[in-house]
């Protein structure tokens, strides 16, 4: 993938934290998550289910259900108005205009009582102040750029009447329709047959390269984010543990975490005699974690200083940064920390 | 549509050849029943029964005759009273009846609905715990304790509202009120609650969700989004609160002397008017039997994801 | 959403295993999750607490010490609830107003003697009449009315429990009839499908279209009253909806994975409905079985209202609040304790039913 050149940040997210309340206690779902999007670039953002790479997305765009969910700290700065300080109308002003979003479920994410035009045609309006007719037109053009064939009849059938993946594309469409700057896509094809993933990431991808908007890709599957982002976040138990270009990610992963997502996919150049490499045990709950790093559990490199402090990001290079304490050797040898494996 | 429209009402007639069939029969086992003559009967009654069902005749000739008899609209000679046929008797009745009812039942939908979004947007508040708290008395209260104090405060300590009567007497429309509010309340309380869970359900799901992210106002979400799907449930749930509400009118008619079809169907019952009970029964159960039709069809006009083949 | 953290349903667990975090790792299991839930809902605790208290109550009725729920006392009748006074003490008291009323009157200032003479009668019968009540002999004017008497000198307190018992058991059994015949046919229909399945549910159908009540109410006046016909009655057209629901839960489990894997097993059809499909819908059932009882009791008083339920000397709730109804105004106490008991039970059981509901929902396990 080539290097693309990006200006100043459109979206700059530092410290963001989201709490639920649970019967069990409080979830940190989201805790000091940090990172930058630049006009056109793509970030994907991977890690396991329950990591909070939804949350955190939810988060930016304020639709966390509270109760339980709460946003507790953090910054989310768009250009220059702080999301987390605007009014909810602002905020609205912003949702499904400036900033949208498609979800994982396009069975459920569309509501199965109102035809595909009505959705389509109220967001169109409500955003770009068009007439009816205006509005339609505009939404007919939407649904043949995904790529949905006779538009002006499949407009006006329910959703309920469409495949899988043609419902994303709706949804696609609809996410769209207001040239937003940001698209927020939240596992897109997670829910779709792999024939049809294809299709709907390559839509994305075109779609975002023409309307010039930057892509949040919220996946767990790296081959997503090989093949559309210029740069990646890895997520674990709330927290960011790494974050790089696509390029340098693949090639040279530095967090264990890190590099043990990417063992864990197989691969077809390489040896077929060796077993699957895949993380032993399982992801914490995000109840009542300690201050320590969450994955010294699974690490193969722990260490006594990872039982009992967080590591702050180590800035690797511009783009590059680590959340690990092998990165910190000079730290640790100031504090006489460093232990052998 | 139409056609499945078409063929719903077809269905219809299954089910009421059924229920008619199963009565007739009721009568026949009935220990000491109309066409055993073991029970004293007034001559005339008698000699009115024989003429119209051939009582000499073998049982399924007289099953035929009292399945023509139907179908011409004929509900038979009163088992008790000799002037008066059935019919005479149930038509006369049945508008207070239909008036009481359709009034109860639209004060139960008006205000359950609106009290059921109500909690559910305030969830958890003082509004959806106050709401809440009436919708369990309502269902945990029998009809005839609601009504009889009603009447006890409204009508005998503060005199407000006349004890009994009905419309077009010299109170005008005052009677109506409390068998009305009574008759409504235990209703009233399903559909809030009912209400209340489904708008709740509906405001978790995913395309709620996506309203919100395309920067809708809460009040769009709300009225465009959510209450279709919302109400759906309680659409179906017409069905069995119009039987309730007949069921209920038949206590509802005595406490308050509203002159209608229940009251008509208790006295029957204990004077053994089987025939009387019978028309009674067959009445109620075309006018639930057409209610459940409409409300399959305003179902399926409602939700796009039935279809009608 | 989907991709909310999924609820830890963790508590610490004192022997269950834990990671290196001190959390608990250990699955649990559907019903010991619906039962955590259920612990924190304070209106459906608090619902099982009266529930478990009304059937304690109930079944201890026999050796509780208190006044036989059918002996008439004439001179009692329509006795105000006390805790202080006796029996005797209430009678007299009556006695004496009505007799000072009177002479007031006639314009008299003091009782005549003839009157006089008859309240030292009362006051010596008071003090010694005695009489034989279920085998036992007892000083009965000394007796006490906690929540007063009816209008034949029963105990109403005695009578409301008695009349819970009944109510309750009506509630009981009819609620097991009707889930047994429910679940019967409803898995039937839903499991053989097809030719079977039509049938059953186009009976159902046409069932449904009856009205219910009327058909109980007919079923009852033709038959006769007696509380075997009433059961009867009342769960016979009352297992439709159980059928329905089953056989809906079974359709769509019919074609889950562990199905499959039972009869890829091997396992017989009567063994896969009864062992496999039937456990997996009792979250749902006993949900129903809990809001279906106090349905049951609502019937019940409905019909007694009528006149066409339980019939004297035995009491339910519903002929006591029918009979307290009619004497509203003169001896309120007799329409609203038995009221209020069967109020309260039927509060406690919509408030538990709902309670399981949504313990049994997985949807509200995020909730709060």
């Amino acid at each position: 993938m080539n290097q693309k050149v990006f200006s100043d940040p459109i979206l700059q997210v530092r410290n963001l934290q989201t709490h639920f309340k649970t019967d069990a206690g409080v979830v940190k779902a989201v805790d000091g998550v940090s990172f930058d999007l630049r006009k056109g670039e793509t970030l994907g953002i991977v890690g396991e289910s329950g990591s909070g790479k939804s949350v955190t997305n939810l988060s930016l765009m304020r639709l966390i259900p509270s109760p339980p969910g709460r946003i507790v700290g953090g910054k989310v700065m768009f250009h220059d108005t702080d999301l987390m300080k605007i009014s909810d109308s602002e905020m609205r002003n912003i949702r499904g205009n400036k900033i949208s979003m498609i979800f994982q479920d396009p069975m459920t994410s569309l509501n199965p009582f109102l035809k595909v035009s009505t959705q389509l045609i109220e967001t169109i309006r409500l955003h770009q102040g068009l007439g009816k007719r205006a509005a339609r037109a505009q939404a007919v053009e939407m649904l043949a750029m995904v790529g949905i064939a006779k538009p002006e009849q499949r407009i006006e059938h329910y959703p309920h009447q469409f495949s899988g993946g043609m419902r994303q594309r709706v949804m696609i469409a609809m996410a769209l329709s207001c040239k937003p700057e940001i698209l927020i896509a939240d596992e897109p094809t997670t829910a779709l047959d792999v024939t049809i993933q294809a299709q709907i990431l390559e839509i994305i991808k075109r779609l975002a390269d023409d309307l010039g908007t930057a892509v949040i890709m919220i996946t767990h599957d790296l081959g997503v984010v090989a093949g559309m982002c210029d740069n990646v976040a890895v997520m674990y138990a709330g927290k960011i543990v790494e974050k790089g270009t696509a390029k340098e990610l693949f090639g040279d992963p530095k967090h264990p975490y890190t590099k043990g997502l990417i063992h864990s996919v197989p691969r077809l150049d390489q040896d077929h005699q060796e077993r699957l490499f895949s993380i032993e045990g399982q992801p914490p709950n995000l109840i009542g974690l300690p201050d320590a790093c969450p994955f010294y559990p699974r690490c193969n490199y722990v260490m006594d200083i990872c039982k009992q402090k967080y590591p702050a990001p180590e800035q690797l290079s511009e783009n590059r940064a680590v959340n690990c304490w092998l990165y910190k050797e000079h730290e640790n040898k100031e504090a006489g920390l460093v232990e052998q494996r | 549509m139409t056609q499945y429209i078409v063929r719903r009402f077809l269905g219809l007639f299954p089910t009421l050849f059924v229920i008619i069939t199963i009565s007739f029969f009721i009568i026949r086992v009935a220990p000491g029943g109309p066409f055993a003559r073991e029970k004293e009967l007034p001559p005339q009654v008698l000699a009115n029964i024989e003429a119209k069902y051939n009582m000499d005749e073998p049982l399924i000739v007289q099953y035929g005759v009292y399945m023509y008899n139907i179908i011409r609209g004929d509900l038979g000679p009163s088992f008790r009273y000799q002037d008066r046929d059935v019919n005479y008797y149930v038509f006369n009745s049945l508008p207070a009846s239909m008036f009481l009812g359709l009034v109860s039942l639209s004060i139960a939908l008006v205000l359950g609905i609106s009290s059921g979004i109500l909690s559910a947007l305030r969830q958890n508040k003082l509004a959806d715990y106050l709401s809440m708290s009436v919708a369990v008395i309502g269902i945990s209260v029998p009809l005839f304790v609601i009504g009889p104090v009603l009447m006890y405060f409204l009508a005998i300590r503060w005199q407000l509202l006349p004890t009994s009567g009905w419309i077009g007497g010299r109170n005008g429309w005052a009677p109506l009120i409390m068998p009305a509010i009574t008759l409504a309340f235990p209703y009233f309380a399903y559909i809030a609650r009912l209400t209340r869970a489904s708008v709740i359900e509906v405001l978790r799901s995913d395309y709620i969700r996506t309203a919100r992210a395309k920067g809708l106002r809460e009040s769009v979400v709300i009225v465009k989004h959510v209450l279709k799907g919302a109400l759906l449930p309680v659409v179906s749930y017409l069905g069995p609160a119009f039987a309730g509400i007949v069921t209920g009118s038949v206590v509802v008619e005595q406490i308050f002397r509203v002159p209608g079809l229940g009251r008509f169907f208790v006295q029957s019952a204990f004077n053994r008017d089987y025939t009387l009970i019978m028309g009674t029964v067959i009445v109620f159960s075309v006018i639930l039997i057409v209610m459940n039709f409409l409300v399959d069809i305003v179902y399926a006009l409602l939700d796009p994801r039935i279809s009608y083949k | 959403m989907s991709n909310m953290p999924s609820s830890p349903d963790t508590q610490s667990a004192p022997d269950g295993a834990t990671n290196e975090f001190d959390q608990p790792v250990e699955g649990v299991s559907l019903t010991k999750d619906a039962w955590r839930r259920l612990k924190k809902n304070h209106m459906a605790m608090a619902g099982l607490v009266l529930v478990i208290i009304y059937a304690v109550l109930s079944i201890t009725a026999p050796i509780l010490p208190i006044h036989s729920f059918r002996h008439q006392v004439s001179v009692h009748r329509d006795l105000p609830p006390s805790f202080t006074k006796t029996a005797g003490e209430l009678w007299y008291e009556r006695v004496e107003n009505r007799m000072t009323l009177l002479a007031e009157r006639d314009g008299r200032s003091q009782l005549n003697a003839e009157e006089r003479a008859e309240l030292a009668e009362i006051r010596d019968r008071i003090e010694t009449e005695r009489r034989v009540i279920d085998g036992e002999e007892v000083l009965v004017h000394q007796r006490r009315y906690l929540l007063g008497t009816d209008h034949l000198g029963r105990d109403m307190f005695a009578r409301i429990l008695y009349g819970g018992q009944i109510s309750i058991a009506i509630g009981l059994i009819g609620t097991i009839t009707s889930v047994f015949i429910g679940i019967v046919l409803g898995a039937i229909a839903g499991y053989l499908g097809g030719k079977t399945d039509y049938f059953i549910m186009r009976f159902v159908d046409v069932m449904y279209g009856l009205p219910y009540m009327l058909v109980v109410i007919i079923l009852m006046a033709i038959f006769g009253r007696n509380i075997f016909n009433l059961f009867l009655a009342l769960s016979l057209v009352s297992w439709l909806v159980v059928a329905r629901v089953v056989r809906g839960q079974i359709m769509s489990l019919k074609n889950s994975e562990f199905v499959e894997a039972a009869r890829s097993m091997g396992a017989s059809q009567t063994r896969i409905i009864f062992r496999h499909l039937i456990p997996n819908t009792a979250g749902i059932i006993i949900v129903f079985a809990t809001l279906r009882i106090p349905a049951f009791i609502m019937q019940e008083s409905f019909l007694s209202y009528l006149g066409l339920g339980i019939s004297a000397p035995f009491a339910s709730w519903g002929s006591l609040v029918s009979e307290g109804v009619n004497r509203m105004t003169s001896t309120p106490w007799q329409l609203f304790f038995p009221a209020m008991a069967m109020t309260l039970f039927l509060f406690a059981m919509n408030f538990l039913g709902d309670g399981l509901r949504d313990a049994f929902d997985p949807h509200s396990k995020n909730r709060l």
